[in-house]
C-alpha cells in the first residue's frame, strides 16, 4: 500500500481510539448531566483514580483481566457514595448549579490530593499484557493490538449502553426520568434511585476508560486534567446531556487530535479550543443541545 | 440611621487602621496585607457576576492573566513607559477581551456559562504557553526593573519600596472596590439582581438582559485585570501557573463561597480566611490543596451561604433565645 495513504488510515485509528476512550468518559458525564443536571467536575478525576487503581490490583494480582474488572467496579462504588452523601445533601440547600459546580470541584481537588500522597508524583507505567501485546498485520499496515481492542471494548460498552436505553424497560424509565422527574416520581418509581443508578453508571465507564487508558497513556497526577478538560469539551460542544451528541464530538475531537499532532503539532492544543468556540458561537447549547438547563 | 454612623465609624476606624499599618507591620505581615489586598479585589470583581448576577465563571483567571500579561509585555517592550500607562493598558485590555468575548458568553446560562469561560480560560492558558516569543512560553516574563508609578514633575513612587507598595495598591484596590460598590446600586445595578432572580421578567418589563449582563461582565473583567496588573507589579514575574491556571481562578470563587454568597463584602472575609488557613496549612502540613479541597466541601455542604450566613443564622438563633428569656421573665413576673 501506498505510504500516505496507510500513514492516514494509523493515524486515523489513532484518533478512533482516543476518541471511544474520550466517550467512555464523556458519555457518563453527559449522562449524569442530562437526568440529574450535575456537571461533575470529579468525573475525571474518578477516570485517574480508576488508573492509579488499576496499577494497584496489577500490582497485587498481576492480571490486567482482575483490574478491568475489579477498578472500575470499585470506582463505581466511590460515585455511588458520593453521589448518596455528598451531591444529595447538597441538592437540598436550593442554591442550584453553583453548589454543586463548586461541590465536585472541591472533590476533585481532595482525590487528586490524595493520588498524589498515595502514590507519588512521579508518572507510572503499566505494560500492555502479554496477550495484547504487539501488532496486527492487515493489507500492509501494522497496527498494535491494544489500540484495536480500546476500540472493540468500547463499542462493546457503546452497544450495550444504547440496548439497555433504547430496548428495555429500565432505560425507558431512565430517559423518562431524564425528562420529568416529578412525573416519573408520581407514578410510583423511586427516582432518587434511579439518579443515585446512573451516577454509578457513569462512575463505572469512567473507571473502564480509566483502566483502558492507563497502558497507553502514562498515569500521572496530571491525567485527570488532561483527559477532563477534553471530556468536558465533547459534553458542552455536543449538547449537554445528548449521548448522541457526546459520540459524534468524541469522534471528531480525536480525530482533530491526531491529524493535529500530525500536521500542526504545535498547534493541536489550540485546535481543540477553537473547535469548540467556532461551534459554540454559532449553535450556544451545543450540536444536539436542548437549550437551556 | 445608628446602624449607618456605627457603619461609618467603623469604617473609618478601618481606614484609619490600614493607614497606620506600615509603622507596626514587619515586611512580611505588609507582603500578606498587600497580597490580600489584591485577592479581595479579584474576588470582588468575581462576586459582581456571582452574586449579583447569578454567573459563576471558571474563567475569571482568563482576564485576571490578560491584564498581567498585557502590562507585563507593554514594560518589557516599550522602553521609557511609566507604570500608569501600562497599568491602564493592562486593565483596558482585560476589558476589551471581555468584550471580545461577550456575544458568545451572554447566550449561555448556568452550566454552559460556566463552561465556556472555564474553556476560554484554558484556551488563553495554552496558548500563553505556546505563544514562546512573546510571553516567554513557561518560564513567563520577569520584570527586572520595575518602571515608576510616576506623572512627570508631579509625583513618582518607587514600586519597589514595600511600605510605597502597600499604600499604592491600598489606594486603587479601596477606590476600585468602591466604584464596584457604587455601582451595584445604580440602576443598572439593579437590574442585574434582577436578572439574577428572574431573567425572563427583567426581560418583559423591558429591559435588555444580554446587553446587561454584558455590561457587567466588561466590568467585571476590567477590575480582575487591574487585580492581575497588581499581582504583577508586586510579584514581580508574570507565570502562566500564577496568574492563568485553572487553580488562580478557583480561589476568588472559594473565597466568595466562604465569604459568603450574595454579600458584597464576603469575599473580602473569604479571602482573609483563605489567607488564615494557607498560613495555617503550610505550617503544619505539605499537602495545603488537601486541606482546601475538604475545607470547601465542609462549607459547601454545611454552610452555602459561608461565614455571613453563619453570622446571620447566629443572629436569628440569639434573638430567638433573648426573646423567650424575656417571656420566660414576664411570665414570672405575673
Amino acid at each position: 500500500m501506498n505510504p500516505a495513504t496507510a500513514m492516514y488510515i494509523i493515524q486515523a485509528l489513532h484518533g478512533l481510539a482516543y476518541g471511544m476512550l474520550l466517550f467512555l468518559v464523556a458519555s457518563g458525564l453527559t449522562l449524569i448531566f442530562g437526568m440529574v443536571g450535575i456537571l461533575n467536575m470529579a468525573h475525571a478525576s474518578l477516570f485517574m483514580l480508576s488508573a492509579y487503581l488499576c496499577y494497584q490490583v496489577l500490582a497485587f494480582t498481576n492480571s490486567f483481566w482482575m483490574s478491568l474488572f475489579l477498578a472500575p467496579l470499585i470506582t463505581a462504588c466511590l460515585g455511588l457514595l458520593l453521589e448518596r452523601f455528598f451531591l444529595r445533601k447538597v441538592q437540598a440547600h436550593g442554591l442550584g448549579h453553583i453548589a454543586e459546580l463548586l461541590l465536585t470541584m472541591g472533590i476533585s481537588m481532595v482525590i487528586a490530593e490524595s493520588v498524589k500522597s498515595i502514590w507519588g508524583t512521579e508518572s507510572l507505567v503499566i505494560s500492555i499484557p502479554p496477550s495484547l501485546d504487539g501488532l496486527a498485520s492487515f493489507a500492509g499496515i501494522h497496527y498494535p493490538i491494544y489500540r484495536l481492542f480500546i476500540i472493540g471494548l468500547s463499542f462493546c460498552i457503546l452497544a450495550l449502553l444504547v440496548t439497555v436505553l433504547y430496548k428495555t424497560k429500565l432505560g425507558k424509565i431512565i430517559r423518562a426520568t431524564a425528562s420529568d422527574p416529578g412525573m416519573v416520581s408520581i407514578l410510583g418509581i423511586n427516582t432518587p434511585k434511579v439518579f443515585a443508578g446512573v451516577f454509578a453508571l457513569g462512575a463505572w465507564m469512567a473507571g473502564v476508560a480509566g483502566v483502558a487508558a492507563a497502558p497507553m497513556l502514562t498515569v500521572f497526577p496530571g491525567l485527570a486534567d488532561q483527559v477532563g478538560m477534553d471530556a468536558f469539551v465533547v459534553v458542552v460542544v455536543g449538547g449537554l446531556g445528548s449521548l448522541l451528541g457526546a459520540f459524534v464530538v468524541s469522534l471528531t475531537l480525536g480525530e482533530l487530535n491526531s491529524f493535529g499532532v500530525q500536521f500542526i503539532p504545535k498547534l493541536a492544543p489550540v485546535l481543540v479550543f477553537g473547535f469548540m468556540a467556532i461551534v459554540l458561537s454559532l449553535k450556544p447549547n451545543g450540536f444536539f443541545g436542548e437549550g437551556d438547563h | 440611621m445608628a446602624g449607618n454612623i456605627k457603619k461609618l465609624v467603623l469604617g473609618f476606624i478601618l481606614l484609619g487602621a490600614i493607614g497606620i499599618a506600615p509603622r507596626f507591620l514587619g515586611i512580611i505581615s505588609l507582603n500578606m496585607a498587600v497580597e490580600l489586598a489584591i485577592g479581595a479585589l479579584f474576588a470582588v470583581s468575581l462576586n459582581l457576576l456571582l452574586s449579583y448576577t447569578g454567573l459563576l465563571s471558571f474563567g475569571h483567571a482568563l482576564f485576571f492573566g490578560m491584564g498581567a500579561y498585557v502590562m507585563g509585555i507593554s514594560i518589557t517592550y516599550m522602553d521609557g513607559i511609566t507604570l500608569i500607562p501600562a497599568i491602564l493598558m493592562g486593565s483596558l485590555a482585560a476589558g476589551l477581551t471581555a468584550l471580545i468575548f461577550t456575544p458568545l458568553l451572554v447566550r449561555v446560562t448556568g452550566t454552559a456559562f460556566s463552561m465556556l469561560t472555564m474553556a476560554f480560560g484554558q484556551l488563553m492558558y495554552v496558548l500563553c504557553i505556546k505563544m514562546r516569543g512573546i510571553t516567554g512560553g513557561e518560564d513567563g516574563l520577569t520584570l527586572f526593573d520595575m518602571p515608576l508609578l510616576s506623572v512627570p514633575g508631579v509625583f513618582s513612587l518607587d514600586m519597589t519600596d514595600p511600605a510605597t507598595l502597600y499604600y499604592t495598591v491600598m489606594g486603587v484596590v479601596l477606590i476600585s472596590i468602591g466604584c464596584m460598590w457604587y455601582f451595584t446600586k445604580t440602576p443598572l445595578g439593579g437590574v442585574q439582581a434582577g436578572i439574577r432572580d428572574n431573567a425572563q421578567r427583567v426581560e418583559y418589563l423591558g429591559f435588555h438582559v444580554s446587553a446587561s449582563k454584558a455590561v457587567i461582565f466588561i466590568i467585571s473583567g476590567t477590575f480582575a485585570g487591574l487585580a492581575g496588573c497588581l499581582a504583577a507589579i508586586f510579584q514581580q514575574v508574570i507565570s502562566v501557573d500564577g496568574f492563568l491556571r485553572i487553580n488562580v481562578s478557583f480561589m476568588p470563587i472559594m473565597a466568595i463561597m466562604i465569604g459568603g454568597l450574595g454579600h458584597f463584602l464576603g469575599p473580602v472575609i473569604g479571602t482573609i480566611f483563605l489567607m488564615f488557613l494557607n498560613q495555617m496549612a503550610m505550617r503544619y502540613t505539605d499537602k495545603v490543596e488537601l486541606v482546601f479541597g475538604i475545607v470547601f466541601i465542609m462549607v459547601v455542604m454545611y454552610a452555602p451561604y459561608g461565614i455571613h450566613g453563619l453570622w446571620v443564622k447566629a443572629r436569628i438563633y440569639w434573638g430567638i433565645f433573648r426573646h423567650r428569656k424575656g417571656a420566660l421573665g414576664k411570665e414570672e413576673r405575673t
